[in-house]
């Protein structure tokens, strides 16, 4: 089995075309309320505060409630006109999730991996 | 908690930080982080990848936000000649569960593996002993917690000898 790449952990609002994750191909892991989902193209809609982002969820196999919580691990893909869309390998449902925690969690994380 | 004793312990290490540990010549089942010696470990993260060969083990992939861990679970305790010195009826308890915790692994769960450190190939890897599924999805955020506060606070405490 060859060795699976990690899905960098991101806030929404991050995912900007200045970042360094706004890559094609690159490995992401990212949290959002879900708003759409369109049954034909599997393609859903998540937001985090300010920010959006359409994840093809034509892999998963799980039930996609419009406002609950989700996260999905998957390859981000970049269309032409420079628009993002994450191709989900792998998602679940984060209901009850305590999403200002994880922001909190996810900066004292990174601040140690930092300090390595 | 000892902080001279580690050996044995599931220690709980991110996977940037477990893919890092150092094998030791001449002893296959301890590993170094920081000049600590390790056995042992557990880690908390989504299932990322599932290859089941069925009677024979299941390779999984535990990815918790900073990399993946690869993890065995061996499946063949009823044929393995490693069981065949122990109580019939103790192995057959033992194969159960490990088939009970290779049917709970399944795409996109949140799990706890603890197990035995090893290495295949040059690649570190955990040996299973231990799976439970988690039904809180914060129980992701508390693992980082916990594995910040241990990597503070015990793993990385400069060991003192003292006879010196």
């Amino acid at each position: 089995m060859a060795t699976i790449a990690s899905g960098a952990l991101v806030n929404l609002e991050e995912l900007v075309p200045t970042s360094q994750h706004f890559k094609h191909g690159i490995s992401l892991r990212v949290t959002g309320k879900l708003q759409d989902y369109d049954v034909e193209t599997a393609v859903a809609v998540i937001v985090d505060r300010n920010a959006s982002l359409k994840v093809d969820t034509q892999l998963l196999n799980i039930n996609l409630r419009i406002g609950s919580t989700f996260q999905f691990i998957g390859e981000l893909l970049l269309e032409p006109d420079k628009k993002a869309i994450l191709k989900a390998r792998v998602g679940r449902n984060m209901d009850g999730m305590d999403l200002n925690l994880y922001r909190q969690s996810l900066q004292l994380l990174r601040d140690f991996q930092a300090g390595r | 908690m000892d902080a001279l004793q580690l050996v044995n312990t599931h220690v709980k290490l991110l996977a940037f930080d477990f893919l890092s540990v150092q094998s030791i010549p001449q002893e296959p089942t301890i590993f170094s982080r920081k000049g600590r010696r390790l056995s042992r470990a557990e880690t908390v993260g989504i299932v990322v990848s599932r290859d089941l060969k069925a009677n024979r083990f299941m390779k999984f992939d535990i990815d918790d936000g900073t990399g993946c861990i690869p993890c065995i679970l061996w499946l063949n305790h009823e044929s393995s000649r490693y069981f065949s010195r122990r109580c019939p009826s103790n192995v057959r308890l033992i194969a159960q569960m490990a088939a009970d915790f290779a049917s709970q692994v399944q795409l996109g769960v949140i799990a706890r593996v603890r197990g035995k450190m090893s290495s295949y190939r040059g690649n570190l890897q955990i040996t299973v002993s231990d799976v439970v599924i988690e039904r809180d999805p914060n129980s992701q955020i508390l693992h980082w917690l916990d594995c910040l506060r241990l990597a503070r606070n015990c793993y990385d405490k400069v060991l003192v000898d003292p006879s010196t």
